[in-house]
């Protein structure tokens, strides 16, 4: 994104440059109402930029995934597990034509990955919520993207699941070669999965990016928060705290 | 009725009007699918309304221009396509309006209805058109007993035409239908869509409202659909009782209108509408 600027009818934001190198997975950070989400759909089209452009490298828009933060299952829609994966494929598939036995396949191979396979004609109405967003992830991978958008999506889960499903995402992005961007308020998280971050709020916008190691740390996470925050390293762990003392 | 004539004589007097009506049926039962889910039932009965409109409209410009109601009229003035027209805007538009701010899209619906049903009755008041007004009346309100071969033909081009196109484009609307943003995000043409929709809505309740009123064509769009989500938990079986279920209740509301004498159009829903607590009860007894 060049000089770009995003919101709703008014910029939400000073102009910024934003880039989201190919095979890198780019954590977004910031304090609520920052932007973060509206960042996200205007880097993917959802939302048209106010100014500036979107610039693609390859000359052409990539396919990309897209996991919202919460899924506001309707409770009227009779749509299988397989049938949501399969929606992921439908621009692999393109308008007006019919998924085929390979883009079945290719759905339940997700499912698989995700580690949900006996779901596959179980009601998507039917599932938890953190059963829902392995399912979404599995739609987002189906159509083999590019670029992996991922909204706070685990904030609705616990801790395990949260920790389990990102190491998931990190280990397919590798596999797959897959650029990711997530929104994400877990500090921890984003220090063990992301390889580049980004920090941002309302009044400065998108004040600083670079890599995770470089930029996460007790300093840019306290000009970035407003708060005194020191960090801690327990092995490959980092150990977040705030001023009041409490790990966050 | 069914004492004074046969029933060869009573399908040459209503074959037309029964196929029509099972058309009319079928086209509704199946659009019905979006509008339940998309919650726009009342869009539907709305667009009942703004098909009459229309109509009501046509003959009021068409006194004015000294045409005879009952005469070949030119396209520009036919109040069929001056429904037609109308309500394919007014759809478009309804699938719009929702998403722009500060808008409630209740209201909107609730607005076109009641804007559509005064602007129609004000027309229908007016002497200019004393010999149309019965013909209107019966759009509004229903009379599925009669249809021109020409409506009938309109009623038949339009549901081939909903049918063929939505046989290809099935997934893709009920795709944006259910996660609009993530169906724009893999590239799909979601504004296209919802209007391509929208606009098929409206037309087909246009026509049908012209062949079998106003009445029928809401009930035929809620009830059946409705009762089939109750019902079935998949589309395809969602879609085979709410086609099948409203065709039944256009052809039960036929056979007993014939055998009691009481009005088609009523007997239709009131079939269409029985659905619904057999649905909640079949539910009930499959949890338990």
């Amino acid at each position: 994104m060049e000089k770009a600027e995003i919101g709703y009818k008014r910029p939400l934001l000073p102009p910024f440059d934003l880039s989201v190198r190919s095979g890198e997975r780019l954590a977004v950070l910031g304090p609520n109402g920052g932007g973060k989400s509206t960042l996200l759909k205007s880097l993917i089209g959802l939302l048209p930029l106010l100014s500036g452009q979107r610039v693609f490298p390859t000359g052409r828009i990539p396919r990309v995934g897209y996991v919202p933060q919460t899924h506001r299952v309707d409770s009227v829609y009779p749509l299988t597990s397989l049938q949501v994966v399969l929606q992921g494929r439908y621009g692999l598939i393109g308008l007006g034509r019919f998924p085929k036995a390979r883009d079945r396949r290719a759905a339940f191979e997700q499912l698989e990955k995700v580690g949900m396979p006996e779901t596959a004609s179980v009601l998507f109405r039917s599932l938890s919520g953190g059963q829902r967003q392995r399912i979404l992830l599995a739609r987002a991978l189906c159509g083999e993207p590019e670029l992996l958008v991922l909204d706070e999506f685990t904030a609705d889960l616990d801790p395990v699941a949260s920790a389990a499903l990102l190491a998931e995402v990190a280990q397919l992005a590798d596999r797959e070669k897959v650029s990711v961007i997530f929104v994400t308020h877990e500090i921890s998280s984003a220090a063990i999965y992301s390889t580049e971050v980004v920090m941002m709020d309302a009044r400065r916008g998108v004040f600083a990016a670079g890599r995770s190691e470089q930029l996460l740390t007790a300093e840019a996470l306290s000009r970035l928060y407003g708060q005194r925050v020191s960090l801690e390293h327990r092995g490959d762990r980092t150990v977040v705290f705030v001023e009041s003392g409490r790990p966050t | 009725m069914s004492d004074s004539i046969s029933v060869s004589d009573f399908w040459a007097l209503f074959g037309n009007a029964i196929v029509a009506a099972l058309v009319a049926a079928a086209l509704c039962g199946y659009l019905g699918f979006f509008v339940v889910l998309r919650r726009l039932a009342f869009v539907s009965a709305a667009l009942g309304q703004i098909s009459g409109l229309g109509v009501a409209f046509g003959f009021f410009i068409g006194s004015y221009f000294g045409m005879d109601p009952h005469a070949p009229t030119p396209i520009y003035l036919d109040p069929v396509v001056l429904a037609l027209v109308l309500a394919g805007i007014v759809a478009a538009v309804l699938g719009y309006v929702s998403r722009v701010e500060r808008t409630s899209p209740e209201s909107l619906v609730a607005f076109a209805y009641l804007a559509a049903t005064a602007v129609a009755i004000l027309i229908l008041a007016s002497p200019r058109i004393v010999q149309e007004a019965h013909e209107v009346g019966d759009l509004l309100f229903g009379n599925a007993v009669a249809i021109r071969r020409e409506h009938f033909v309109e009623l038949a081009a339009v549901a081939l035409a909903v049918f063929c196109s939505h046989a290809f484009l099935f997934k893709d609307f009920l795709f944006v239908s259910f996660d609009r943003e993530m169906a724009q995000a893999v590239g799909l043409p979601v504004t296209k869509l919802d209007l391509l929709l929208h606009v098929s809505i409206g037309i087909s309740v246009a026509v049908a409202t012209r062949a079998i009123g106003a009445l029928p064509v809401f009930g035929f769009l809620v009830l059946p659909a409705g009762a089939a989500l109750l019902a079935s938990d998949s589309v395809r079986g969602v879609l085979a009782l709410s086609i099948g279920g409203a065709m039944l209740a256009a052809g039960g509301g036929f056979y007993l209108s014939f055998v009691e004498s009481w009005p088609t159009g009523p007997l239709m829903v009131a079939c269409a509408a029985i659905y619904w607590p057999l649905a909640a009860v079949y539910r009930l007894l499959r949890r338990s």
